[in-house]
């Protein structure tokens, strides 16, 4: 807003010249500046206040001592936090990746004719659309020992799986959720990818005798490029920030197996009352995503106007 | 015309959004600290609490002491316990009527969430009068200078020695700090063993004869007790908690007790998390486990922990007599038996007490806190009613011989194993003791590793924490 | 010859599908079936796919057991105020971001993504000293304000707008229209389904909101579906006929949307990932 910022006495509309693009770039400000207002108070402002308060201790009830980075060279060696770190990580790279393959192979398979397209489509949608808490709690029944995953799987000749109850599988039954609710949703985009790559392509590729694969393979993939930077964009934010599946369905156990950093960081803040602490967890968390999101956007950026 | 519209439209925007800000033009000092006071001073905060009995502090009842005769209006918040919400509304409702004066406005919040609730509020000073939190909270929040202590006048005592001889022995311990009472409580709940008597009949035992009274009594049983059908086991003998660490440090204390040691100073300064004596205790955890439950089956959740007792899956149980009514309530109806807390020497019993409590919030106005505490008196002036209606037990001299207590099944047995109780620990960081310890619990359990190992990573984080 | 490869395919094509239908909507038809069924068979061995006998009784408690209606008015109040605030705050700052050349721009949208990196549950607390201060606690503002607009909202909404041609603008300036006009009658009506799309997400994040509504909201009259759900998993034991029951009545509104809007919706999100 540096524009409209002055000493001078003499009104601002006087002194600015009105060419085409200042008022365009004054438009442009205005209908932008009630977003960084609302964002500045009610994101930024509690944001800076949460980097201060990493270099704190800080129990919430007494007011906030400064210890400088003591938070973060404890973290560092804190063998429960680089554990927990690792479950994320490891929610994030197997939830992701299994999300981007099927996501696509979904829209492959929705990108053709079908009989009954809506129904198919709404059908694998719905994921999507079913509340945070309705589906933890939901998944919850159906993990039980005798419930109905291991029902299914019990068709198909597998022993049960005790899911919530074995440090094994309790973060793939997480992961499994993550799955199930991120697919269909990049499933569209993915779908909409597909439907904007001209027919003339793959017409030319049959004549050259090339195979299905091949076509996949030299033009699908290439020519998703976009698409698929952005899925895997959208798709690891959302997965760093998993909080309310782990939460609600195993609080973290059995035996820390499932405790993600954004479950810590709550549990550390709320119920260990350490500010300070969970504030640095959360600026790890926070450069994490900041670091994967700005290389993506660079390679996104060569693609742009 | 455009020119015009656009700039119309920017000073609309500007003076908008300067609007929405006006009511706070500096929310928050140029500092980005949260206020430092909201906070309360740190002066008001002593060093570790301890256990000792509330002997001193002599503070002289004031003359002509007079209940304020102005409007209050005090917030109260509690945890969503049907039963108890039903109670604690026809209170409020009976208060009116007593203090016509005193608004009471009520809040209720999940169990799980009280906590994150409560500390938010009381971060942002802008906590209830009276506060509802496990005893075992009350430490963190008395150690960081928020909690109000009792006020003498109003419960017509002249010191707190008094007040506490209204309780059986060691029932206030959990709220008693450097010698002043700070909060009561409204359930101290014993851990006594549930029996299925129908499961009981039906492997051939006399539930009255064959009531474990020890551990090995126990382990002996489970083979009758405990049904497997191929890979599934259709019916466990008995059940450790494995649905929050909380409840796995409500069992493992008084085991590590009951081999002669603790899990932390009575100073809440150190702990033996990895003492031979809890070692045994975990181990003895793991056996009995592996003889008669199966905690890869389990429907107990955090927030229905008692599901595997009341289906019927489950034939022993450990937990409180708050559970009678849902017992009674379920398929297993009024077939049931209460025994003892099983033990390791039944010559020296051990067992443990946990509950939750009133407490009154500090940075209110003087005449708000009278009123509190009035409010929290009155609560707590029927402990026959907060046995029939909810199901708890105070802990408070002469509850017993009430008709409601005489008709509440078992009740002897809770009030026995109350009388041979310790507190669930006391400590500031009693949350993150509490996730060591279940920690290690499921580490030995789900993964076989060994108990003295997974004690000694328990031991390692604890002391860490207790060290700051 | 193309006709029988197709058949050939379809063979695998349609099992497929009928896998993918099946794992989509089994949690929704679970939920359904265990609302109608009663507590005692909930957990039964082994399981009943079809309720046995059918327990009429769940929906009715549970509506009763808390104060739904009510409930039910604040949530709806509260994501309809956030949702509108989000269609038009973040369509104005997406154009603004997508279709202008300014100074600082680039970092802006870099600033306004970055809020989307950081969870609730580290920001909180700050949060929550703020709305104190405007004495926001304990109200419909509290609730609604610091959400009327979100950077995933600008984010999709800059990504849709994108997509728009820029000659349209041009065209639309060298007749003199003005820009606030070029916004409401040229880009507004282009935006259609990336605003349906935003509009179904936002509102999908406001019904669910818990954390939130939980710590600065004390009265009963201000409190939201998922507070009220929280109620019944309380330490009593839960009634999972009811629990089930409420999670299907709190579901529902967003079964609604998504059905009224599905086309437009559908399309919004996928174009939001098209760069021309």
């Amino acid at each position: 807003m540096s524009a409209l910022t002055s000493t001078q006495t003499r009104p601002i509309w006087k002194r600015l010249n009105w060419n085409v693009t200042t008022k365009q770039a004054l438009f442009a400000y205005a209908i932008l500046f009630p977003t960084i207002a609302i964002l500045a108070l009610f994101r930024f402002f509690p944001m800076l206040q949460a980097f201060y308060v990493s270099l704190t201790e800080y129990d919430l009830l007494r007011p906030p001592k400064f210890i400088g980075l003591e938070n973060f060279i404890d973290l560092v060696q804190d063998p429960l936090f680089l554990s927990s770190a690792r479950i994320s990580i490891m929610y994030v790279v197997l939830s992701c990746v299994p999300v981007w393959v099927l996501s696509l192979g979904l829209a492959v398979l929705f990108n053709r004719h079908i009989v009954a397209k809506n129904f198919f489509r709404s059908a694998a949608f719905m994921p999507v659309v079913m509340p945070a808490v309705v589906n933890a709690v939901v998944w919850t029944f159906m993990y039980h020992q005798d419930g109905v995953v291991n029902t299914v799987i019990g068709w198909f000749g597998v022993d049960p799986i005790p899911w919530l109850r074995s440090s094994a599988w309790a973060l793939w039954a997480v992961i499994i959720i993550g799955i199930w609710r991120a697919t269909p949703y990049y499933m569209v985009i993915f779908l909409a990818g597909l439907q904007a790559i001209p027919e003339e392509y793959y017409e030319a590729a049959q004549i050259d005798g090339a195979s299905a694969w091949s076509q996949f393979r030299h033009i699908t993939l290439p020519l998703l490029k976009p698409t698929t930077l952005l899925v895997m964009v959208m798709s690891v934010i959302v997965a760093m920030k998993v909080f309310a599946v782990p939460m609600i369905m195993t609080g973290g156990g059995p035996a820390d197996s499932t405790r993600v950093l954004p479950l810590m960081i709550y549990q550390t803040a709320f119920e260990f009352f350490k500010m300070g602490r969970a504030a640095a967890m959360s600026i790890f968390l926070f450069a994490a995503v900041m670091i994967f999101t700005v290389f993506q956007i660079r390679l996104f950026a060569r693609g742009e106007e | 015309m455009s020119k015009r519209l656009s700039l119309v439209l920017l000073v609309v925007i500007l003076l908008a959004v300067i609007a929405a800000c006006a009511p706070a033009p500096t929310p928050i000092p140029p500092t980005a600290a949260p206020k430092p006071t909201d906070a309360p001073k740190p002066t008001t905060a002593p060093a570790q609490p301890t256990a000792a009995p509330a002997t001193k502090a002599p503070e002289p009842t004031k003359a002509g002491f007079a209940f304020p005769t102005e409007n209050i209006t005090i917030e109260v918040w509690w945890h969503e316990y049907a039963p108890m919400t039903a109670y604690v509304k026809e209170l409020i409702e009976a208060y009116k009527k007593v203090r016509p004066n005193v608004t009471v406005n009520a809040t209720v919040a999940s169990s799980t969430d009280m906590n994150t609730k409560l500390t938010a509020a009381l971060a942002a000073g802008t906590g209830p009068d009276v506060m509802d939190a496990d005893a075992s909270y009350y430490v963190a929040y008395y150690t960081k200078g928020v909690l109000e202590p009792a006020n003498l006048d109003v419960f017509g005592v002249k010191t707190y020695q008094e007040l506490a001889d209204k309780y059986v022995p060691g029932g206030l311990a959990s709220g008693t700090f450097d010698g002043k009472i700070y909060t009561l409580p409204y359930q101290g709940n014993s851990m006594s063993l549930f029996l299925n008597n129908k499961l009981f009949a039906a492997a051939g035992l006399d539930v009255k004869k064959d009531a474990p009274k020890t551990w090995n009594d126990l382990m002996a049983l489970c083979t009758k007790l405990k049904k497997v059908e191929g890979n599934r086991t259709s019916q466990k003998a008995f059940e450790f908690p494995y649905h929050s660490p909380r409840w796995q440090l409500q069992d493992l204390q008084p085991m590590t007790e009951q081999f002669g040691g603790k899990l932390l100073s009575d100073d809440g300064k150190t702990a033996y998390l990895n003492s031979p004596e809890a070692v045994k205790a975990l181990t003895l955890w793991r056996d009995v486990t592996k003889a008669c439950g199966d905690p890869k089956n389990t429907k107990n959740t955090a927030s229905d922990p008692n599901k595997d007792f009341l289906d019927g899956f489950t034939a022993m149980w450990i937990t409180g007599p708050w559970a009678t009514p849902q017992v009674t309530a379920s398929p297993v109806k009024n077939d049931f038996t209460v025994v003892g807390l099983p033990q390791v020497d039944p010559a020296k019993p051990k067992t443990m007490v946990y509950g939750w409590a009133w407490g009154v919030y500090n940075k209110r106005p003087d005449k708000n806190k009278i009123a509190a505490w009035d409010f929290v008196k009155f609560m707590l002036s029927k402990p026959d009613e907060w046995l029939g209606k909810a199901g708890f037990v105070q802990p408070v001299k002469g509850v017993s011989d009430s008709a409601t207590a005489k008709n509440f099944p078992f009740f002897d047995v809770h009030m026995k194993d109350v009388q041979t109780a310790t507190w669930y620990i006391r400590s500031e960081f009693v949350n993150e003791i509490a996730q060591a310890v279940g920690r290690a619990v499921d580490s030995v359990v789900y993964d076989g590793k060994d108990p003295k190992a997974a004690l000694d990573e328990a031991q390692a984080a604890v002391e860490k924490v207790l060290k700051k | 010859m193309k006709n029988i490869l197709r058949h050939r395919s379809n063979l695998i094509v349609y099992p497929l599908l009928l896998v993918v239908a099946f794992i989509g909507l089994l949690p929704y038809y679970w939920m359904v079936s265990c609302s109608f069924k009663l507590n005692e068979n909930m957990f039964a061995y082994p399981l009943q796919w079809f309720p046995d006998p059918i327990n009429w009784l769940a929906y009715p408690a549970a509506w009763k057991a808390q104060d739904f209606t009510r409930y039910f008015v604040n949530s709806a109040f509260v994501a309809i105020a956030i949702t509108l605030g989000n269609l038009l705050l973040a369509s104005l700052a997406g154009y603004s971001l997508a279709k202008f050349q300014y100074k600082g721009r680039n970092i802006l949208f870099l600033l306004i993504l970055s809020t989307m990196m950081l969870p609730l549950e580290v920001t909180m607390v700050p949060l929550f000293l703020i709305i104190k201060q405007f004495d926001w606690a304990n109200t419909y503002e509290g609730l609604i304000v610091p959400f009327f607009v979100d950077g995933f909202g600008v984010f999709l909404m800059r990504q849709y707008l994108l997509s728009i041609p820029k000659d349209l603008l041009e065209a639309a300036r060298m007749d003199g229209a003005s820009e606030f006009r070029i916004y409401a009658q040229i880009v507004m009506p282009l935006c259609k389904p990336a605003l349906a799309a935003l509009g179904v997400f936002t509102f999908r994040e406001a019904w669910d909101m818990y954390i939130w509504p939980l710590i600065i909201v004390t009265k009963d009259s201000l409190k939201t579906v998922p507070l009220g759900i929280s109620l019944f998993m309380s330490n009593f034991g839960v009634a999972w006929d009811q629990l089930m029951a409420i999670a299907a009545i709190g579901t529902l509104p967003m079964l609604l949307l998504f059905f009224f809007l599905q086309r437009s919706f559908i399309q919004g999100i996928a174009i939001t990932g098209l760069k021309e």
